[in-house]
C-alpha cells in the first residue's frame, strides 16, 4: 500500500509541466501553453464549507462577515463568503491552506461534494452565454456576487469575481462531483472558439491576488 | 420555456429551472378527527383556477426554496398579488 | 452569364470563386452569392417542380417566402437556396421531379387540375376504403417535396446561446439600426437580429437619395458601421428570429460563415423590451401563370442586379403597384435592361420624380393597367397586360415579367407574441391593433416609405424601448415623437389582389398549389372564415409560412364573399422560418454524474448503462446473468460501487421533527452506534423512498436514499414541512462520499487486513455503525448492512480518497480472489433474499403495506402528522389491493419476465422482478398480486408479450428465497 492519493473530479487531457503535493492531493500549478486566456482551472483541492444555521448572519468564518443579502459576498484574506438565503452561506478557502473547522455544529466541510472551477479571462462570459441563460453581466450587479442557478442544465453555485462589459472577467462555479467530466468537457468545447486551455493554480492566484489589492 | 418566476431569493428566473408545487391550501390538517373524504380533498382536489392563482412553486436548480407567487394560468404570466388577498 | 462587376452596392466578391456541382456538372459561382444566384447565374431558370401540379418554379422572391427555389443542397432536402449562402464544393440537386426540373415526366398532371378541386384528398380517396391505402401510395409518391433519407447524419455544429440584453431589436435595416443605436445611448445592452448575411434591409440595394443627397445604400452603410462601432449593440447578422414569447422571450438561430465553429446556433434573448422592424415583403400579384419562371418580384430583379450584379433578364414587363416597384424599373432600365413597359394599378398617386425618370427614358407606363396573363411553357415568353377592369388587353413579348401587387408588412412577431391584428384600410395592412407589452414598432411595417421617416419611426421605438426597459430618457422621447410626427406617415396601399381573371392557373399559393378557383370552391362549399379555408385548401401551410398567401387569402376572401366585416388575418406560428432540428437540439451536451471510481470499474471490464443520472457499471463480463459476480458473493467476497447512494446530513433545534414529519417509522428511538431502516410515503400512503439514518448527535443525523431519490429528498422535505416553519438545515453529501460495498464470507477478513478496529460480531454487529480513520488519514463511516444477505460492510469515505480505499481493498483481498460485482449481480442477490428496491417492487399505487414495509410504521405519532399515515390507516382496511409475494416457476429453466402480466381471465398483477437463482437453482422472483392470490401454494397463470397463447406457471412461495433465518448476514 502506497502512499494515499486524493483524485479530483476533474481531469484534463493535458498533463501539469509544474505540480506539487499538498495535503495528498497532486495539485497543477502550471501547463504547457497556458496562452492569453481565457483559463479553465480545477480548484478541487480547495477546501470549501456549508454553514446553516438561524442566525447565520452572526458566524464570522475566517473572521469574515456573512453578508446580509442573498447573492452577496465578502471576498478578503483568500477566503469568499457567499450567502445563498436567509439561513445559509457558503465558504470558499483560495489559499495554501484552509483553517481548522470552527467547533460548531451549523458548519459541513463539504469540500468532498462539488467539482470546484475557475473560468475567467477574456471573453469568459462569451463562454458562459453558450452554457447558461443566467445574466453574468447585468449592469445591476456588482462583482463578486453569486448566483444559483443552472450552468449547462446543472445546478450550480457560481459567483462571479471580476466582469466587464466586454465579456473578460471571470467566476467560481461548483456543481455536484459527479458531474465533473461532464461539465469540463462542456466548457471546454464551448470555449474552443475562444482559446480557452486548461491553466494551473499559479495562474488562479494571479488573478485571485489582483483582485483582493 | 417564456415562463419567468420570481424567486424571492434568486430573483426572476427563467421558469424551467422551477417545480411546480401546486395550488396553495394551506397547512396540513390536524389527523384528529380527520375524514378520508377532508384528506382525499385537501390532497387531490384542485381549483383549477382560470386566472390569478396563489401556487408553490419549488427553486430547484437554484437555491432550494419553496416559495409562493401568484400567477396567471390563461396567459402564464407571474402577477402582483390581487388585493382581495392581502 | 456577365456580372456587373463595378456596383458600389454589390454584396459579392466577383474575384473570389466559388464552385457547386449540379445534375453532375460542375458551375462557379463568387463568394457572396446564395446557392440560386450562383445557378441563376449559370442559366438555370427552373429550380424545382411544384408540390402537386409539377408546374416549373423559378427564382421569385429572394428571401424564401415560398418554395421555389427549394432544393436538395449536400443531401438536406428542401433548401431555400434563394437565401442560403454558397459556400465551395456544395452538391445541389432538383427535388420532386421524374427526369429533371427543366423536363419532369410528372408535368402532365398540371393538365389534371380539374380532378383535382379544393378538399380532392379529403373526399375522393374514401370510397371504397380499400382504395385509400393504394391512392395514398401512389399520391405521396407525385407530390411532395424533397425526399430524407432515413439513415442520413446531420453533419455540421450545432451550438446555443442565451443572451441577456435590455432590449432587442429585430431587423437590421435603417429603422432597425437607428432604434438600435437610439437605445444604445441610454448604456443599455442591445441586440439587434438581422436575417441577411449583411445590415441595410431596404436601404441596402438602392441608389436612391435621402433628404440630404446621399444615396440610401451610402446611408445604410454608414448606419450599419455606427451600429457595428457602438459597443454595447451586439449584432447579430445572418440570424433569423424564429419565435416570440410571453415576456419578451426572443429566439432565432444564425448561420455560421465559413470561418465560425458553427454551422449554425440557436440562440434565445431573455430582454426587456423589444423593437419590431421587420419591414415590408411584396404582395404577390395574382394572375394567369403569376409564378412561371421569368415572373419575380420587383426587390427581387432589383437586388439580383444591384446585389448580386446579375441583371435578371434581357427584356422586361412590368406589373406593379407602388413607388418601389417604379424605381426598380428606373433602376434597372439604368443598368441595361430593356423595358418595354411599365404596367401600375394605381390610376393616379405615384411618385411625380419616379414619373418623370420614366418618361426621361421613354419606357412606356400604363396606368391602371395589370398583368393577366403569363405566356410561354416553361419561361415567360409574352405578357397580356389589361387595365384593371379587364375591358381592354395587349401582349407585350418579355423574357422577364416584374409583378408585385404592393407591399405586406412583416408582422410574424406581433402575432407570436399575441397581439390583436387588424386589418388598415389606409395601408391595407393587417396590423397590431393593441401592441403587447414593451413591444414596439419601427420603419415599413407601420406604413411609411419615406427614408427619413424610416429613420426617425427607428429613433422613437429605440428610445421608447430602453425607456421601457428602465432607462431614464428624460425629454428624447417627446423630442424624437415630434420629429416624426412632421414627415410623412403611412402611405395608401394599392387595394387590388387580383387581375380580373378566372383564376383556374392563378396561383394564391405556390408551396401548396392552390389557386384562386381552389379558394373559390371552398368559399362556395361553405367555408367562410380564412382560417379554415387555409386548412381546407392548405395554402399557406408550406415552408414559406404563408409568405406568399399571407395577406393575399383574407383579402381575397373578403372580396369573394362581398363581406361587409373588416378581413381577418390568418395566424402563423413559431418557427416562422424553417428550422433545423439539428438547431432547436443545438450543443445537446450529455450530463451524466460519474461515481469516484468510475475509471476503475472501466478498468476493470465493466460494461456501463445509464441509470437515472449516473453511469453504472451493471455487469462485469458478456455474461448478463452474472453467474461469477454472484457466486463469488455468496462462496467468497465481491466489491460493488454504491456511491450513486444518496446521503444527506440534516442538523438544527427541528431536526428530528422533520424526521417524523416525512419517515413513518418513530425517528426518536434511533439510537447512536446503530443504523435503522426506514422509509418515506406519499400522502397516498405510497412508498417514495427507503434508506437507513444514523444519529450523529442531538438533532444531528446521517441518512441516506435511493440512488433515484436523491436529487429530490431536500425538495421533499422542505415540502412536506413548509408551512411550519422549522429550524433545521439538510445538506446533500451524495456526491461527496463514494460507497464501496463490501460483502460476502470472507468480507470481514479482507476488511481487518485494512482497518485497525475490533470487527468481531460483538463490536460491530450486524445494523451496527462506526466511525474510524484509515491510516489516520481517511474519515470512514461503516454501517454492516444485509442488502445481498451475506456479511456485508458498506464503508461510505470521502470521493477524493474512495479509489485509495478501494485499492486497498482489492489488495487485501486478493489472496481470497475478491472481484467486482455489478448492479445486475446485486439485484439478484439482494432478490434471492426478498429485499426490495423501490421502483422495482413497487410502482406510484404501490403502498408501504402492499411491499409488506407495514412494521416500518408507527401509528403512536399522530401529532407529527406523518406523511401518508392517514392514507395508509384508510389502505389497511381495503381489500382490493395489490400484496407483494415471492414466485417460483414450475419450469425451473424459464424465468417470467419483468412486467409480464398475472392473469386468469382478467388480469390480477404482474411480475416485479424474476431471475434464473444460481443459489437455488430455482427461477425466483417476487410479483405483486390481488390478494386472494396471495396465498402459499396458488398457482399463478403468467402473460407475457408475444407469447402466443402460451401460458407460464408459477406458484406462490414463501419468502425469502435464500437464508431465511439470516445467519449468514448476521454473522
Amino acid at each position: 500500500m502506497g502512499e494515499i492519493k486524493r483524485e479530483s473530479p476533474v481531469r484534463f487531457t493535458a498533463s501539469p509541466t509544474k505540480s506539487e503535493v499538498r495535503d495528498n492531493w497532486t495539485v497543477a500549478l502550471e501547463y504547457d501553453e497556458e496562452g492569453q486566456g481565457p483559463w479553465l482551472v480545477d480548484l478541487a483541492h480547495k477546501t470549501r464549507w456549508d454553514l446553516q444555521d438561524n442566525k447565520v448572519g452572526e458566524q464570522r468564518p475566517g473572521d469574515l462577515t456573512v453578508p446580509s443579502a442573498p447573492g452577496d459576498c465578502t471576498f478578503a484574506n483568500n477566503t469568499l463568503v457567499n450567502r445563498m438565503n436567509r439561513t445559509q452561506a457558503s465558504i470558499y478557502h483560495l489559499g495554501a491552506a484552509a483553517p481548522a473547522m470552527p467547533d460548531f455544529s451549523g458548519y459541513t466541510d463539504v469540500t468532498e461534494s462539488t467539482v470546484f472551477l475557475a473560468l475567467f479571462g477574456p471573453n469568459a462570459f462569451f463562454i458562459a452565454e453558450k452554457l447558461a441563460s443566467l445574466d453574468f453581466l447585468d449592469p445591476a450587479k456588482t462583482a463578486p456576487f453569486l448566483y444559483q442557478g443552472p450552468f449547462c442544465h446543472v445546478p450550480c453555485q457560481i459567483v462571479t469575481l471580476e466582469k466587464a462589459a466586454d465579456g473578460a472577467g471571470g467566476f467560481l462555479l461548483t456543481c455536484s462531483r459527479g458531474y465533473g467530466d461532464s461539465m469540463v468537457h462542456a466548457i471546454l468545447e464551448a470555449g474552443v472558439e475562444f482559446g480557452l486551455r486548461p491553466a494551473g493554480e499559479n495562474c488562479f492566484n494571479t488573478w485571485a491576488q489582483g483582485l483582493q489589492g | 420555456m417564456a415562463l419567468t418566476l420570481t424567486c424571492p431569493v434568486c430573483g426572476k428566473r427563467n421558469g424551467y429551472e422551477f417545480r411546480y408545487g401546486g395550488e396553495d391550501k394551506g397547512p396540513r390538517p390536524a389527523e384528529a378527527g380527520l375524514t378520508p373524504r377532508a384528506w382525499c380533498d385537501y390532497v387531490h382536489m384542485n381549483k383549477c383556477t382560470a386566472g390569478v392563482q396563489k401556487e408553490w412553486w419549488f427553486h430547484r436548480d437554484g437555491c432550494g426554496s419553496w416559495f409562493t407567487t401568484w400567477r396567471d394560468t390563461t396567459n402564464n404570466l407571474e402577477v402582483e398579488q390581487p388585493e382581495a388577498s392581502k | 452569364m456577365n456580372r456587373l462587376n463595378q456596383l458600389p452596392t454589390l454584396r459579392i466578391n466577383p474575384s473570389e470563386k466559388l464552385s457547386l456541382s449540379y445534375r453532375g456538372k460542375s458551375y462557379q459561382g463568387v463568394a457572396g452569392d446564395t446557392v440560386a444566384t450562383a445557378l441563376y447565374a449559370n442559366g438555370v431558370r427552373v429550380f424545382a417542380r411544384s408540390l402537386k401540379y409539377h408546374r416549373p418554379r423559378g427564382l421569385y422572391s429572394l428571401d424564401g417566402e415560398c418554395s421555389n427555389t427549394c432544393m436538395d443542397v449536400n443531401s438536406i432536402p428542401n433548401i431555400r437556396t434563394e437565401n442560403t449562402l454558397l459556400k465551395d464544393g456544395m452538391v445541389v440537386k432538383e427535388q420532386n421531379v421524374m427526369g429533371s426540373a427543366d423536363r419532369d415526366w410528372l408535368s402532365f398532371i398540371d393538365k389534371l387540375d380539374w380532378m383535382m378541386p379544393a378538399g380532392f384528398y379529403y373526399k375522393t380517396m374514401h370510397k371504397p376504403a380499400s382504395m385509400w391505402p393504394v391512392a395514398m401510395k401512389q399520391i405521396r409518391k407525385a407530390a411532395g417535396l424533397g425526399v430524407i433519407s432515413a439513415d442520413y447524419q446531420m453533419k455540421g455544429q450545432y451550438d446555443e446561446l442565451f443572451l441577456k440584453a435590455e432590449v432587442t431589436v429585430i431587423g437590421g435595416g435603417a429603422a432597425g439600426m437607428t432604434a438600435a443605436l437610439a437605445a444604445a445611448e441610454s448604456g443599455q445592452r442591445v441586440v439587434l437580429l438581422e436575417s441577411r448575411p449583411h445590415l441595410g434591409g431596404c436601404f441596402d440595394y438602392r441608389v436612391s437619395a435621402t433628404g440630404d443627397g446621399t444615396p440610401l445604400y451610402e446611408r445604410a452603410r454608414e448606419l450599419a458601421e455606427k451600429v457595428e462601432q457602438t459597443g454595447n449593440i451586439r449584432v447579430f447578422k445572418h440570424t433569423s428570429m424564429v419565435g416570440a414569447y410571453n415576456n419578451n422571450l426572443i429566439t432565432g438561430f444564425q448561420v455560421g460563415n465559413a470561418d465560425d465553429v458553427f454551422t449554425e446556433r440557436y440562440i434565445e434573448i431573455r430582454s426587456n423590451s423589444v423593437v419590431v422592424a421587420t419591414g415590408c415583403i411584396e404582395r404577390p400579384l395574382i394572375f394567369d401563370h403569376n409564378e412561371r419562371p421569368g415572373v419575380m418580384q420587383a426587390g427581387c430583379a432589383h437586388r439580383m442586379a444591384r446585389t448580386y450584379g446579375l441583371l435578371p433578364g434581357s427584356e422586361a414587363v412590368f406589373s406593379v403597384g407602388h413607388d418601389l416597384g417604379l424605381e426598380a424599373a428606373v433602376d434597372l432600365f439604368d443598368l441595361g435592361l430593356k423595358i418595354n413597359c411599365v404596367a401600375d394599378i394605381r390610376e393616379d398617386g405615384q411618385n411625380a420624380e419616379l414619373m418623370l425618370a420614366l418618361a426621361e427614358r421613354k419606357i412606356p407606363v400604363l396606368k391602371g393597367w395589370v398583368a393577366s396573363k403569363a405566356h410561354g411553357s416553361k419561361k415567360v415568353e409574352k405578357v397580356t397586360l389589361s387595365t384593371v377592369e379587364g375591358t381592354v388587353k395587349r401582349d407585350f413579348p418579355c423574357d422577364l415579367l416584374v409583378a408585385s401587387a404592393g407591399l405586406t408588412p412583416v408582422t410574424g412577431p406581433f402575432i407570436l407574441a399575441q397581439a390583436k391584428m387588424g386589418y388598415d384600410s389606409h395601408t391595407g395592412y393587417f396590423l397590431p391593433t393593441e401592441l403587447p407589452a414593451k413591444m414596439f414598432p419601427a420603419g415599413r411595417i407601420t406604413g411609411i416609405n419615406n427614408p427619413g421617416s424610416i429613420e426617425a419611426s427607428g429613433r422613437l421605438a429605440g428610445l421608447k424601448a430602453a425607456a421601457a426597459a428602465g432607462a431614464d430618457m428624460g425629454k428624447t422621447v417627446a423630442d424624437a415623437e415630434k420629429a416624426a410626427s412632421t414627415l410623412p406617415g403611412p402611405e395608401r396601399g394599392c387595394k387590388l389582389v387580383t387581375a380580373p381573371v378566372k383564376g383556374r392557373k392563378s396561383f394564391i399559393c405556390f408551396d401548396e398549389d392552390t389557386t384562386i378557383k381552389n379558394i373559390k370552391q371552398a368559399i362556395d362549399m361553405g367555408f367562410d372564415v380564412p382560417e379554415l379555408i387555409k386548412r381546407f385548401t392548405s395554402a399557406g401551410t408550406g415552408p414559406g409560412q404563408g409568405g406568399i398567401p399571407g395577406h393575399n387569402l383574407p383579402l381575397f376572401v373578403a372580396k369573394y364573399t362581398a363581406s361587409i366585416n373588416t378581413p381577418v388575418p390568418t395566424t402563423v406560428r413559431p418557427p416562422l422560418v424553417p428550422t433545423f432540428l439539428a438547431t432547436y437540439a443545438g450543443y445537446n451536451h450529455h450530463m451524466f454524474k460519474h461515481t469516484p471510481l468510475n475509471d476503475s470499474q472501466k478498468a476493470d471490464g465493466g460494461i456501463f448503462r445509464n441509470i437515472g443520472v449516473w453511469q453504472r457499471a451493471r455487469y462485469f463480463s458478456d455474461d448478463f446473468e452474472c453467474k461469477e459476480e454472484i457466486l463469488n458473493v455468496r462462496n467468497n467476497v465481491g466489491m460493488l460501487d454504491g456511491s450513486t447512494l444518496g446521503k444527506f446530513r440534516i442538523h438544527g433545534p427541528d431536526a428530528l421533527k422533520a424526521f417524523q414529519r416525512v419517515y413513518v417509522s418513530d425517528m426518536s428511538k434511533v439510537k447512536e452506534g446503530r443504523i435503522k431502516y426506514s422509509a418515506m410515503c406519499n400522502d397516498d400512503g405510497c412508498v417514495m423512498d427507503d434508506g437507513v439514518v444514523v444519529k450523529l448527535g442531538e438533532n444531528d443525523y446521517y441518512f441516506t436514499t435511493s440512488s433515484g431519490r436523491a436529487g429530490q429528498t431536500v425538495e421533499w422535505i422542505r415540502y412536506h414541512t413548509r408551512f411550519d416553519g422549522w429550524d433545521f438545515h439538510l445538506v446533500n453529501l451524495t456526491d461527496a462520499m463514494g460507497v464501496i460495498n463490501l460483502s460476502g464470507p470472507n468480507a470481514r477478513k479482507v476488511l481487518a487486513k485494512v482497518v485497525d478496529i475490533d470487527l468481531s460480531n460483538e463490536a460491530f454487529p450486524f445494523s451496527g455503525y462506526k466511525e474510524f480513520f484509515i491510516k489516520d488519514t481517511i474519515f470512514v463511516r461503516a454501517m454492516r448492512l444485509g442488502f445481498v444477505g451475506e456479511i456485508s460492510y458498506e464503508l461510505h469515505v470521502p470521493s477524493s480518497c474512495t479509489q485509495a480505499v478501494w485499492d486497498m481493498l482489492k489488495e487485501a483481498g486478493a489472496e481470497f480472489g475478491i472481484r467486482n460485482f455489478g448492479v445486475e449481480a446485486q439485484n439478484v442477490l439482494r432478490m434471492e433474499k426478498c429485499h426490495i428496491i423501490l421502483g422495482q417492487e413497487s410502482e406510484q399505487r404501490t403502498n408501504l403495506l402492499d411491499v409488506g414495509l407495514g412494521f416500518l410504521w408507527d401509528r403512536k405519532k399522530a401529532d407529527a402528522k406523518t406523511v401518508g399515515a392517514v392514507a395508509l390507516r384508510q389502505a389497511e382496511k381495503d381489500v382490493g389491493r395489490l400484496k407483494l409475494v415471492g414466485i417460483s416457476m414450475e419450469d425451473d429453466t424459464r424465468a417470467a419476465r419483468e412486467g409480464a402480466l398475472i392473469v386468469d381471465n382478467k388480469v390480477r398483477g404482474y411480475v416485479a422482478t424474476m431471475r434464473k437463482s444460481f443459489t437455488t437453482g430455482e427461477a425466483v422472483g417476487m410479483a405483486l398480486v390481488e390478494s386472494q392470490l396471495a396465498d402459499k401454494g396458488t398457482r399463478l397463470e403468467i402473460f407475457e408479450d408475444e407469447c402466443n397463447g402460451v401460458r407460464l406457471y408459477a406458484r406462490v412461495v414463501p419468502m425469502p428465497f435464500y437464508d431465511p433465518t439470516g445467519e449468514r448476514m448476521k454473522n
